[in-house]
């Protein structure tokens, strides 16, 4: 009999690329390492807050660089991910609140689609330019990864409920207190350790700690199973 | 015949610890890879106040995650990294100015020499070798005084202001040059996507050391 599944905490936000990339790496190696990978929907804006960091595309030659590490990213992890037009807008303006809370509802009451939503919700703000903030982008992102009209109208009637707000402020203060300044954060939980890396470039080294081969961003699906 | 090497300089500074990763696992490659390793001493500090940047460790939450961090890469990376017990006051008061001018120099008269001395420094600072926390001022001056020229400060300053012409806001940074393309990477982290960029195979961190040459 193997052993137990360690579980990996992903704590991300839709509005963070970083955390799209991550996010794509570790759910394909979902099958191939013993890894229980948990989904854990944030705020980066209320991370942001309580660390007393700030965006760092607001440096000027930090926003110039993400454009050359997200070009390079895009073709290394093979995620097609593109930098929106109006980019302060979408980050800073329009934010990410209702996206969240959706992921939050969805988490909670069918989180077998959590991992589907999360991407087309990802593929809308930072691959095809599309808004993720108005009910019906939201519900359009929905059906796209597979829920029923009425499912996701359900759901997204309950974002505004106090145990939605209150989970996705929870999850945001989970990941402060594991020590986040920004997103995405990995938490391993190996034996009676816990490691919290920071950053979509932490992979090969979370292979290490989990004892686990590290076959690049874009490892070969697992075979078949008879 | 095999293709030319291809040009991978890398901008770094001794004050920085994640410089210390990328040279390493740099330095490891550089007979594993068809590529030619051009060290470029700068100042951090210098890059800091050209792009209005200011050090990570100066926010409480990203200087307790280095701590966790270089923990994590001193194994994973084999490199005997560990924080200076006065960390803040040899970051941000004692600097690296005379280390880097010296490395300069160094780099001008024996360049070949450039990869220890830069490690024998990294060493100093970044390792428990070290007697003390930060440079030792002694050994430094005597050698500055032989070579504290506009030279090498014009080309400390040059080199750096190259390091910011490419777009940095930190260190260290690597730049490939590839056929007629120019990649900037910023980090230690980046090294995986360098072996992609160069169309050479990545074999972690630590990798295998060549097999000796008869």
């Amino acid at each position: 009999m193997g052993a137990l599944p360690r579980t990996v905490e992903l704590f991300y936000d839709v509005l963070s690329p970083y955390s799209w990339l991550g996010f794509e790496v570790l759910c394909r190696y979902k099958h191939l390492w013993n890894m229980d990978l948990q989904l854990r929907p944030s705020l980066i804006a209320g991370i942001m807050k309580d660390s007393g960091n700030s965006p760092p595309a607001l440096l000027p030659r930090k926003a110039q660089y993400l454009n050359v590490d997200l070009k390079n990213l895009r073709e290394h992890l093979q995620v097609p991910i593109y930098i929106p037009k109006d980019f302060f807008n979408v980050i800073l303006q329009k934010g990410s609140l209702s996206a969240m809370r959706f992921l939050t509802a969805v988490n909670l009451e069918y989180p077998e689609m959590l991992e589907k939503v999360s991407r087309e919700l990802w593929m809308r703000v930072w691959s095809r330019d599309e808004d993720i903030t108005e009910p019906q982008s939201i519900l359009a992102a929905a059906e796209k990864a597979g829920m029923s009209a009425e499912q996701a109208t359900q759901l997204l009637e309950k974002i505004s409920t106090v145990k939605v707000k209150t989970l996705l402020r929870e999850t945001t203060e989970a990941a402060c207190r594991y020590g986040a300044f920004g997103l995405p954060v990995t938490v391993a939980h190996v034996d009676d350790q816990t490691h919290m890396l920071f950053g979509s470039d932490r992979m090969e080294l979370l292979a290490h700690l989990l004892g686990e081969k590290w076959m690049g961003p874009v490892p070969p699906a697992p075979a078949a199973k008879l």
